[in-house]
Order: C-alpha cells, then sequence, then structure tokens
C-alpha cells in the first residue's frame, strides 16, 4: 500500500514538472518558441513626487511625461513588430521619499502588472526605486538620477538619461576657466563648495577637485562643507563662506534649497565674483520667491536649454511643448522627462516585443538622435547604462532671460564675470 | 566669531517662540501636544494666505492668526482632548489622538495648497544693514523681537494675574484646586488655547524667513522637544534660555563638524540631558 501510495506521488510530481516550464529552459516570459501574443496595449509605469519637497519638479516632469505618450499615441501608439499599440502611462505620487518610490514601484509591477517603469525624479529616490527594478527584472528609463554612484552597482535593468553630475561642475569651472584666460577673472581664485550630502552633492564636489588638479593655478578650495537636504537655515555655513572670503560661490541645491540659500545669502550681504547653485538658477519660481534682481548673474549649468532648439527634433520638441502649454517655454526638466519616455518607446520599437529581456537588449543597444546636447543618445554599458553628453551653462540676465555662455559652439553670449553687483 | 554670536541669538528667539505652546501645554496638562507641528504648519499657511489674498503684511497677520488658532484650541480641547483619561492613563491615547490631528491638518494643506514650497515675500524679506562686518536682517530682527514680547507676555501672564496664578496653581495641583474653587477646566482649555496660538505665531514668524509646504513644522517639532526638555518640563525662562543654548550649540558646532552633522547636535544634547539631568538644565519647575 505504501510503494504504491510513493509510486502514485513520484506519477503527480513528474506529471507537474512536465506540464511546467520546458527543460533545460527559464520559464521567463517570451522565451518560448512562440511570440507571445502583442497586447491591446502597453502600460508604462512610473513615479514621480508630485507632492512634497520636490512637487515643482516633479510636476515639470509630468509634463514632459504627458507630450511624449501624447505624441505616441496621436501617431497610432508605438510600432511592435510592424504593429502600432497604445501606450498607457500608469503614474503614482511618491511624496518625493524613498521609501515610497520604491514601494510603489513594486506596486507598479506586482499589482499593476505594468510592463516597464519611467523613474522618478532627483537621485536619491532613483537610487532606491531602481532596486525594486532591478529585483523584478523591469527595464527601468530614468531621467531623474544624475549621480554616478547609482550606475556603479552593476545593475542590468536600469538606463539613465541624465550625464553624470560631475560633468555639470565640470562645464561651469570650464566657463571659469574661459573668463580667467580672457583676462576677466584672476588666476588662482578662491571657490566655496555647498555641496548636499548626497550621491549627487559629492559627484558636483568631485567635479570642481577633479577640474582644479587637472588645471594647476586654476583654482583654490578654500570652503568644503555639505548640507543636509532640505534644510532651512544655512547662516552658519554661509557666515563659515562669509569669512572665507572666496572669490567664486559654488554650491549643489535642489529647487527649495537654492531658494532658502539665496535668501539667506543676500540679507547676509554677500555676493561673489562667481555664482552658481548646480543646475539650479534659472527657475522661475525662484525669481518669484526672491527677485529678479536677486537672482541675476547666477549661472547654471544644465542637461538641455530651449535656445538648443533651433532645429531638427529639438524644435519639434519645443513646438510641440508650446502648443499643448499656451506657449510657454519648456525647461531642462521637461525636456528630459519627454525624452525619458522616447527612449522607452524607441526601446520597445526596437525590440519588437514587448517581452521584458528583449526591450532591455535594445535599450542597451540604443544609438539614436536626440534631442539632448551633442544630438546622439546611447547607454554606454562601461558607464553602467548612463548616458553621457556636454552640458550646457547658462547665466541669469538683468533682463530675466538666462542665455547660454558654455560651451563655445552653443553659446549666445558670453557672459558676465565678474558679478558687476559685487561692491 | 560676531556674526555666529548674532546669528545664535536671532535664531534662540524663534526657537522659545516654537517651544512656548509645547512646555506650556506639557506643563499644565501633562500632554505632549504632537499637533504642536501641525499648528505650525498652519501658522504659516494662515500668514501666506492673508498674505497673497489680501496683501496683509505677516507680522500683521499675527493678531488675527493668534487669536483664531486660540479658538481653533479651545474647540480642540473640547471636542477631543477632554475626553482623555487623566495621568499617565491618557498618555498613549493623547499621543495617537493629537498626531491624528497633525496628519488630518498636513493633508487638508496639501489639498488647499498643493504640495509646492511656499514662500511670504515682503519688500524687506531681503533687507539687511550691517553693524561692522556684521549683517543683520531686519527679517530676522523682527522675529527676535516679536519672540522678546511673547516672552515677556507669558512671563506677566503667569507671575502678576490671577489667571496666570490659576494656572500655575492647577499645574501643581488640580485636585487641591477644584476644592478651593478654581475652575480646573476653564484652566485646561485656556492653556491648551493659548500653546496652540504660540504655535500658530511660532509658524507665522518661520514663514517669514524660510519657504515651507505641507511637511513645514516636523523638524520644528523636534527642535521644541529639545529645548522644553533642556529647559525643563514647564518653565517658561527655563525655555528661553535652553532656545539661546540650543541655537547656540547648533550655530557654532559648524566650526568643529561639517554642517550636516550641526542639527544632530542638539539631539545628541537632548539624549545627554535626558540621562543626566532628567529635569532638564533648570529643573523640575513650576511655570514661571
Amino acid at each position: 500500500m505504501k510503494l504504491r501510495n510513493f509510486l502514485l506521488i513520484a506519477c503527480v510530481c513528474v506529471a507537474c514538472n512536465k506540464s511546467g516550464a520546458p527543460e533545460g529552459k527559464a520559464a521567463t516570459p517570451g522565451a518560448d518558441a512562440t511570440p507571445a501574443p502583442l497586447p491591446a496595449s502597453i502600460v508604462i509605469g512610473a513615479t514621480l513626487p508630485l507632492t512634497g519637497s520636490e512637487a515643482r519638479t516633479g510636476g515639470f516632469y509630468k509634463e514632459g511625461y504627458e507630450l511624449a505618450f501624447e505624441e505616441a499615441n496621436a501617431a497610432g501608439g508605438v510600432s511592435v513588430g510592424g504593429k502600432k499599440i497604445p501606450v498607457e502611462l500608469k503614474l503614482l505620487d511618491d511624496t518625493s521619499t524613498q521609501a515610497t518610490a520604491a514601494s510603489l514601484a513594486d506596486r507598479l509591477i506586482n499589482s499593476d502588472k505594468v510592463s516597464f517603469l519611467l523613474g522618478t525624479y532627483s537621485s536619491h529616490l532613483v537610487e532606491a526605486q531602481s532596486v525594486v527594478a532591478e529585483q523584478n527584472h523591469v527595464p527601468y528609463v530614468n531621467g531623474g538620477g544624475g549621480a554616478i554612484e547609482i550606475y556603479q552597482r552593476g545593475f542590468k535593468w536600469l538606463f539613465g538619461l541624465l550625464a553624470p553630475v560631475q560633468l555639470l561642475s565640470g562645464a561651469i569651472m570650464e566657463w571659469v576657466d574661459s573668463q580667467q584666460t580672457a583676462g576677466k577673472l584672476p588666476k588662482n581664485v578662491k571657490i566655496a563648495v555647498l555641496w548636499e550630502n548626497t550621491a549627487h552633492g559629492k559627484d558636483f564636489r568631485q567635479g570642481v577637485q577633479d577640474f582644479a588638479k587637472k588645471h594647476p593655478g586654476c583654482c583654490d578650495m578654500v570652503v568644503d562643507e555639505s548640507f543636509e537636504l532640505n534644510g532651512k537655515d544655512f547662516g552658519a555655513l554661509l557666515n563659515k563662506v562669509k569669512s572665507a572670503n572666496v572669490d567664486i560661490f559654488l554650491a549643489d541645491a535642489h529647487l527649495p534649497d537654492y531658494v532658502a540659500i539665496q535668501r539667506q545669502y543676500i540679507t547676509l550681504g554677500l555676493c561673489h565674483k562667481v555664482q552658481s547653485y548646480g543646475a539650479r538658477g534659472s527657475e522661475k519660481q525662484a525669481s518669484e520667491a526672491l527677485g529678479k534682481e536677486h537672482v541675476q548673474y547666477i549661472l547654471s549649468s544644465v542637461w538641455w536649454n530651449a535656445q538648443l532648439g533651433k532645429a531638427g527634433s529639438t524644435k519639434h520638441f519645443v513646438d510641440l511643448f508650446k502648443a499643448k502649454f499656451a506657449g510657454r517655454t519648456p525647461e531642462w526638466y521637461q525636456a528630459v522627462g519627454y525624452e525619458t519616455a522616447r527612449a522607452m518607446f524607441l526601446g520597445i520599437a526596437q525590440a519588437g516585443s514587448v517581452d521584458r529581456e528583449k526591450v532591455r537588449a535594445a535599450l542597451a543597444a540604443l544609438n539614436t538622435d536626440s534631442i539632448l546636447p551633442g544630438g546622439k543618445l546611447s547607454f554606454a554599458a562601461a558607464a553602467g547604462q548612463q548616458a553621457s553628453y556636454p552640458f550646457v551653462v547658462q547665466q541669469n540676465q538683468p533682463d530675466g532671460t538666462s542665455p547660454i555662455v558654455w560651451p563655445k559652439e552653443s553659446a549666445s553670449s558670453q557672459g558676465v564675470a565678474p558679478n558687476p553687483d559685487c561692491k | 566669531m560676531i556674526d555666529l554670536f548674532v546669528s545664535a541669538i536671532l535664531l534662540a528667539g524663534l526657537y522659545a517662540t516654537m517651544a512656548y505652546g509645547l512646555g506650556l501645554i506639557y506643563g499644565v496638562l501633562r500632554i505632549v501636544n504632537l499637533g504642536h507641528g501641525g499648528m505650525i504648519m498652519v501658522g504659516a499657511y494662515a500668514a501666506f494666505w492673508l498674505h497673497e489674498r489680501l496683501g496683509l503684511d505677516p507680522y500683521l497677520s499675527i493678531l488675527p492668526v493668534a487669536v483664531a488658532a486660540f479658538f481653533f484650541g479651545i474647540g480642540m480641547y473640547k471636542l477631543l482632548v477632554k475626553r482623555l483619561p487623566r495621568g499617565a492613563a491618557g498618555g498613549v491615547q493623547s499621543l495617537l489622538l493629537l498626531f491624528a490631528v497633525w496628519l488630518l491638518l498636513r493633508n487638508a494643506a496639501y489639498l488647499l495648497f498643493t504640495g509646492n514650497d511656499q514662500t511670504i515675500r515682503t519688500s524687506y524679506s531681503t533687507h539687511s544693514f550691517h553693524i561692522g562686518s556684521a549683517y543683520l536682517s531686519w527679517n530676522r530682527l523682527a522675529v527676535f523681537a516679536v519672540a522678546l514680547v511673547i516672552l515677556a507676555g507669558l512671563h506677566f501672564l503667569l507671575t502678576r494675574t490671577y489667571l496666570g496664578k490659576a494656572i500655575r496653581a492647577v499645574a501643581q495641583n488640580p485636585d487641591s484646586c477644584t476644592l478651593v474653587g478654581i475652575p480646573v477646566e476653564q484652566v485646561y482649555s485656556f492653556t491648551f488655547g493659548l500653546g496652540t496660538a504660540l504655535a500658530a505665531v511660532a509658524g507665522v514668524l518661520g514663514a517669514t524667513l524660510f519657504s515651507f509646504n505641507p511637511g513645514f513644522g516636523a523638524t520644528e517639532l523636534l527642535k521644541s522637544f529639545v529645548v522644553v526638555v533642556l529647559g525643563g518640563l514647564g518653565s517658561v525662562a527655563g525655555t528661553a534660555i535652553a532656545a539661546l543654548i540650543l541655537a547656540s550649540v547648533e550655530v557654532f558646532a559648524i566650526l568643529l563638524l561639517p554642517s550636516y552633522l550641526t542639527a544632530a547636535v542638539g539631539f545628541v544634547l537632548l539624549v545627554l540631558v535626558l540621562v543626566l539631568r532628567p529635569g532638564g538644565l533648570f529643573g523640575q519647575r513650576v511655570l514661571g
């Protein structure tokens, strides 16, 4: 009797094994010989900080995402194996917090069953969220994480459109160097670098340090201080900068911290020959909160500028954006958001399938024209699948414009140095 | 050094204003008011709304905001807090209830004002004057002046008026107060209203200096805890001195530590005081 039971169980087990995955093949979707049927629509999940400290920037990325989805669907959808399939964006608010960004990514993948993920905004959120995508083997394309550290973890499913932050501060330093060569700024300038205590901030500082090492006699970093993200009182820190009597003030800050620091900077009577808040500086919200006269001559080094849109796909994007948003000129946030979604669509189209592994491989091999500076987009494996292209340095002017001042080939103005407001 | 010293004194004014309400409510009702952070945020948004809609200067909005918050506090006491068991038995319930109030206030702010950072910009927001090499912001000076007026007013109320004496008596022994005819419930109600109004005023002052969003008040609540515990629970003068100590430690720590660690210095101080002098630096004293 016992032997009969044992044989029965053994037969059931064998039968189960045969009805499961084919031997020698992983039971991954799309691994079957017959291609999976194409869905009626492709659902792409995303989270953005629509509330909380990064809400304003999150809103800008949302505009970019929505524009890209509208454009794709207006053309019938994304072409997959010769058939147009509409794309659907499932967007959730991660409230600018790491834990929520990660848990919502998990929900999108495992509960809402989205096919792919678009990333959130800001390096520290992308860093946490991308882990979930990697664990679930879901292609994750983001335009919100620029810190190199995110891409040094050997992740296969992570793709980043923001060029490394080290290049950001490097571009500002190149402009400073050009002004020194032109005799507008003295040699061996003293620099204060304040950086947010995140991977983004560390990269910013590293960029300045690397430039100083490569260009002896250019500059001396005499203040090197970090601060907590979303701080309120920067008085003590700015007093330290004041007592160091530096020529150049460089800070790496997100929009809320930029406004908070600059407000206290002004009331402390500070003024430097060159001033920058990294990628922030030209935002309308800052001039509204501080007054136009208090943000003039601030430099910002950004991943995109609407002035690049004089022809081709960049002009197409600018025109499309203006048509949808009542003539408003896009900033780099919307442009990167748009291009992030577009990169995902291109990956799906080039894969000719909605199979995650095939789309991942297509994204890894992507080399396409782009609206980003340099005009090309690819995700080099050597850089951990983080895109790389030159930054654009712009400078706020008293008339409220922010012309490109660097690199030379894109510049519409030489820029002003030293700051004429400093007495 | 002079710049740092001036910064510390001016910052202490704001810290003290943030902490008075929390200390007062704990001193009399023995309730840790977690809704305090929410009321700081409400005060900031009230000043913002009055400034944007009616063009009212934030310093002129202090009085209407304080009065509205006072009655809101009394309403909250009569509707919610009064129903809690007194003494240690009500400890956990009061924490949960007032935390829920804070969450409600925060989410109401998200609905009404979105999560975007807001700032109050006035003609004098960025104005300053200098004495020697030290620059002084008019705004910070005004905040400090308001903090001094509040300190003097509270001291006068608690030491020179019948109501103040009643508050102190209730803080010492509510049962005996009932025996001698002091209306204990009314004193509780008034104190909760006053503490709530002080939190809202701190929010108005904070909004003149910093940008804020519905999350505003969380860090302020923690700093208020540090100040109240340092000063000794229920001590107004101790609260003011503790605010100066916390502000000085935070400001001068920049000379020794990376700036991102300076905020933590206050909490290290809190732990040290709780371990070494649980009654606070100035002892467990009765109000005033």
